[in-house]
């Protein structure tokens, strides 16, 4: 059994360790959401506990497989992986819909869901893909080729539909931007077309994460303010338009940061500054006016979902049901919980947290539990996180650096869109939290995606290349 | 390029995310409780337990307000499948078209609310509340319907409680119960739509200490209002709690007695023990049974009959009609003469005629013939005296003077204001002062002369029946008087203490020798205008009067007290346009007294001829 062995000493053990412990927080959640005094038996497979056992023991048999098969089938059977995936995900357009997505293959209960599996499979043959490009990424068929294996499982997804794991698909950003995968190719061929630009970089183009989050926070802002009236003070108490003052506080900013660095920056600094903060104002600018005014342009329901998400407009019985029954149910935690199977306002028998045992686990654990529990659970999922990005650096092959960044976003993803959709951060849309959701098919899909993690770590010294 | 230095950008904003996520979760779990009161409002309910009401004991505790189980038929409609509406119609014995009209009238009758955001008006009807489809049924009709209810789902039974009554009498002093309006639950959280409330008598003033004490448990729900297990164990319930038994002055058998004799008069009877204030009955004629306005439905089904009727039931003569007293009033004014020093026991003044009118008698020569004849001259002369005291050389001032200090005098005997008796909607009669009568004839423009009528009980002065009572009982205890009241004790607290306070009258306890000689003689002395309420065994103390009524005949008053030495019982029974007051005011107080005191009636004949009496004025309601 020597196999084995390498395996016990060449696993990373705190990995593992907080991936078996979520699993167990997760079981224990759903039994006590989901508790019915009939059949208390764990085991008791007419309950949706029963169930999640079940698939929880799949889904260690399948990382048993995966523990015992070589880890250089993946690189290897990436593509055909992938495409399997990809027709699952257009025979299950077919399907009957099932609260109006056609997300199911399978009956009943026992479906799965492809989605669900297109993420490893895009992160598998993501990651060969990647792996195998040349010193010279930046051109512009490796960028399109890299987003065309992201861009086809999504318009499919997409299609079914199921917001919440399309935007997941989005996790994939940071990894091209920690491999420092560029789209400034692309943007420079845009832009140089104008007569008379000549950029040799963007910038725009390969930092496109800080930007990002940027470019979020200016959105958020301009539409906070879109219904307000600013007045002020100085000039006669002028009022001006909420979407104006942004507009007019960039354009503050920028131009004593312009009349700062003229002061004190050198020439040559000034120059370039004065460039990049031109640039920066006109961009945020046009951002900031085009967001307010497409905004201002939505259909009505649109406006109500941006505004009821941004706590401009309050309809907790109706629009904002979800939201507002899952905020109660975590708020009402406390700083110790309710006690274990004591979830009152989020237990499936009450019924007012909709989805309490899937998209809304969130809501008992952290009625349960507290803030005392929920800090727990934050730090266990941080722990992870970094864990494996720890793991990720230290590999000595590209392929497995990129499926760990993989692995990591998309747990990232999840855990942020999911918690924050309980607490008013995120908008509700659809995503489980992995390994506490009830369902069969995120289980196994992120117990999979964990195992070959583990597993190619375990055999990141085999890789001499 | 290396793009190493790129995975603390994303470690970094994990940690943020992170670092972000555990202060939210802090404030909204922690720190704030704005989600925890939202969670409390969405998951637990306050389901309140309403006790029984009180019951209601009189002096000998004859249990005479008590309650009774009902049942009512509850729906709700999220629940109901299938309805066969006919099926259903058949079983309650109402028509189709009736089911469904009072299906929309429940969701009329909960009214709409303003949504501010939407500007739209919505129903407060909500599809997985529970509403009462039919009020208030007795056991004997629930059980016709109950065991079908299994083919009906959404609706089901609930049991109820609902006010009794053993003793169909007082139903103008107990009062009825009935729900609460809007204002009443507004001003006082206590009530939920739907709760009764006492609305007349005893059970509105008592509202409080009858109500007794809610029970409230909290219980999580679920989101289709579905109790599902008590809230933290019960650990903040609360029992509700009965109230304590109420304890009446009342002698139900006198009351009931009372009620018998006023058959088929209008009029009233008000009996009170002198020596505690307390109301031993209080007739007001004619009445009904009070087990008619019991319940939403049979107040739908009475209450208009009631109200309608041209004798006026509902009406409380003994607290809110004003009657003039008549003669009785001399009793009064003969004792504040004496007080004044303006006559002596042993004034006399001749019956002249030319005065005002009289009946043939001698002219009275001391206090006791006059009270004895009722001299009409004598008691001109005695006010005169009383408003004219020579004070002031101006005689309109003069008059002035004397009249505000009579005022007063009357103000001490109860009269002209409020007694404060212990059920609401009382009315103050009417004791003129100088103001009443400036603002009739002018400041300085009126005199004796003018207002002279007020000697003998007519006129302006206008007083209730409690009033003549509680005169009776001043007499009888000669000087002072205990509010009069009804509750004789809350639980074992006694009455409440404005009853517990003695109030004395201006006059001294000396002056009212005379008066009472002069009452035992109207009753017991040849040429008395009372012998029919004569009695061989008992002296009774009394005073008719015969009040003017200007629509019709005259009205029969008689106050009285008795025994003589140690009084138990003042009375006053007002007949209306009964005429004479010796001729029928005065044997059913005698009656009264006699049941009161001996239990039984000796003189059978007198007893008859009140329960045959059929006074011309009442009228008759076709059923």
């Amino acid at each position: 059994m020597r196999k084995d062995e390498t395996l016990v000493s060449h696993l990373d053990w705190p990995l593992f360790i907080s991936f078996m412990l979520m699993l167990i927080m997760g079981l224990a959640t759903v039994y006590s959401v989901a508790y019915n005094p009939e059949n208390p038996s764990l085991f008791s497979f007419d309950e949706k506990y029963g169930k999640q056992v079940m698939w929880l023991a799949i889904s260690l048999f399948l990382g048993l497989l995966v523990f015992l098969i070589d880890s250089d089938i993946y690189r290897k059977f990436a593509f055909p992986i992938y495409l399997v995936t990809l027709s699952l995900l257009v025979v299950v357009l077919f399907m009957p819909a099932i609260n109006g997505a056609h997300a199911w293959i399978g009956v009943g209960s026992l479906g799965i869901q492809p989605a669900e599996f297109a993420k490893i499979s895009s992160a598998l043959l993501l990651a060969k893909y990647i792996s195998e490009l040349s010193v010279k990424q930046q051109n512009t068929k490796n960028v399109l080729g890299a987003a065309m294996i992201l861009l086809v499982p999504m318009a499919l997804i997409l299609l079914q539909p199921d917001a919440g794991t399309f935007v997941v698909f989005t996790s994939f950003l940071f990894v091209m931007y920690r491999e420092g995968l560029t789209f400034d190719p692309i943007i420079l061929g845009v832009v140089n077309a104008f007569p008379g630009i000549r950029f040799k970089e963007t910038w725009v183009g390969s930092h496109f994460i800080p930007i990002m989050f940027v470019a979020i926070f200016l959105s958020v802002i301009t539409l906070l303010l879109s219904n307000v009236t600013i007045t002020i003070p100085f000039l006669s108490d002028t009022k001006i338009p909420g979407s104006m003052g942004v507009l007019l506080t960039l354009a503050i900013l920028g131009i004593s940061a312009l009349l700062f660095i003229r002061r004190f920056g050198t020439k040559r600094d000034r120059s370039r500054a004065t460039i990049v903060i031109i640039i920066g104002l006109v961009l945020g600018g046009g951002l900031s006016f085009g967001v307010g005014t497409g905004f201002s342009s939505l259909a009505p329901h649109q406006k109500d979902r941006i505004e009821l998400f941004l706590g401009l407009k309050e309809d907790p019985n109706g629009k904002d049901y979800n939201r507002n029954r899952a905020m109660a149910a975590v708020g009402s935690g406390g700083l110790v919980g309710k006690g274990y199977n004591k979830a009152s306002v989020s237990s499936v028998e009450s019924n007012h947290v909709p989805e309490s045992e899937t998209d809304f686990i969130f809501c008992p654990f952290a009625e349960e539990w507290g803030f005392i529990g929920t800090l727990v659970l934050i730090i266990l999922y941080m722990f992870m996180l970094v864990r494996i990005i720890i793991i990720a650096e230290r590999q000595r092959a590209a392929f497995n650096r990129i499926y760990a960044y993989c692995v990591g976003m998309i747990l990232f993803y999840h855990f942020a869109i999911n918690i924050g959709m309980n607490i008013g951060f995120a908008p509700v849309i659809g995503i489980p939290l992995p390994f506490f959701s009830y369902g069969g098919s995120s289980m196994m899909s992120f117990s999979m995606m964990m195992f070959i993690l583990l597993k190619l770590d375990s055999q990141r010294k085999d890789v001499l290349r | 390029m290396n793009f190493d230095a790129r995975r603390y950008v994303i470690v970094a904003f994990i940690g943020l995310v992170g670092i972000i996520y555990t202060l939210r979760l802090f404030y909204m779990q922690v720190v704030d409780d704005t989600w925890t009161l939202r969670a409390q409002e969405i998951a637990e309910k306050r389901k309140e337990i309403i006790p029984p009401r009180g019951v209601i004991f009189d002096r000998n505790m004859r249990k005479i307000v008590s309650n009774r189980t009902y049942y009512n038929l509850m729906v709700c409609e999220a629940k109901i499948k299938n309805l066969d509406t006919v099926a259903f119609a058949k079983l309650i014995g109402w028509t189709v078209e009736e089911v469904r009209q009072r299906f929309k009238d429940i969701v009329k009758g909960e009214g709409t609310y303003y949504n501010k955001h939407s500007g739209k008006r919505t129903s407060n009807y909500q599809k997985i509340r529970k509403y009462p489809f039919i009020k208030e049924l007795t056991l004997e009709e629930i059980s016709k319907i109950a065991p079908h209810l299994d083919n009906f789902p959404g609706f089901f039974e609930e049991v109820t409680s609902m006010r009794n009554y053993p003793f169909s009498n007082g139903a103008n002093i107990l009062g009825y119960l009935s729900e609460v309006t809007r204002e009443e639950i507004e001003q006082d959280r206590f009530y939920k739509p739907g709760n009764n409330i006492g609305r007349s008598g005893i059970e509105r003033f008592y509202e409080k200490e009858l109500r007794g004490i809610k029970g409230i448990r909290y219980v999580v729900t679920s989101a289709l209002n579905n109790a599902i297990e008590s809230y933290a164990d019960g650990k903040y319930d609360t029992l509700s709690r009965q109230a304590d038994p109420m304890k009446m002055g009342m002698d139900m058998i006198i009351q009931a007695y009372g009620e018998k004799l006023m058959k088929n008069k209008k009029g009233c009877i008000v009996a009170i023990e002198p020596s505690s204030g307390e109301i031993l009955s209080m007739v007001s004629a004619p009445s009904f049974d009070p087990n008619l306005l019991v319940g939403k439905r049979n107040i739908g089904l009475n209450y208009p009959k009631l109200a309608l009727d041209p004798n006026m039931p509902l009406f409380p003569r003994p607290l809110q009609a004003e009657y003039p007293p008549g003669s009785i009033f001399k009793l009064v004014q003969s004792l504040i003469g004496m007080q004044e020093g303006v006559i002596d026991e042993n004034s006399g003044f001749p019956c002249d005629k030319g005065l005002v009118g009289c009946h043939g008698h001698a002219s009275a020569r001391n206090i006791p013939e006059a009270v004895q004849y009722s001299c009409n001259p004598y008691f001109y002369a005695v006010v005169r005296r009383i408003i004219h005291q020579n004070k002031k050389s101006n005689m309109f001032a003069d008059a002035e003077l004397g009249l505000n200090k009579w005022h007063r005098y009357m103000e001490s005997f109860g009269l002209g204001k409020e007694l404060g008796v212990d059920v609401s909607g009382q009315r103050p009669g009417l004791i003129p002062d100088s103001k009443y009568y400036d603002k009739w004839y002018g400041h300085h423009q009126w005199a004796f002369s003018t207002i002279r009528s007020i000697s003998i009980g007519q006129g302006e002065v206008k007083l209730t029946p409690i009033q003549m009572a509680n005169i009776a009982a001043i007499i009888a205890n000669k000087g002072w008087y205990y509010t009069p009241h009804f509750v004789k004790s809350i639980g074992n607290k006694g009455p409440l203490t404005e009853y517990k306070k003695k109030r004395y009258t201006m006059v001294n306890s000396k002056h009212f020798d005379p008066v009472i000689e002069g009452m035992r003689r109207v009753v017991n002395e040849n040429g008395g205008t009372a012998r029919m309420a004569r009695l061989d065994d008992l002296i009774i103390c009394g005073k008719t009067g015969t009040v003017q009524n200007p629509h019709g005949e005259d009205h029969s008053v008689f106050i009285a007290f008795a025994p003589m030495d140690k009084p138990k019982i003042a009375i006053a029974v007002f007949v209306e346009n009964a005429g004479f007051g010796g001729t029928w005011a005065a044997p059913i107080a005698s009656l009264m007294i006699e049941k009161y005191l001996k239990r039984k009636i000796k003189d059978k004949a007198k007893e008859q001829r009140i329960f045959d009496a059929r006074l011309s004025n009442y009228k008759t309601v076709s059923e």
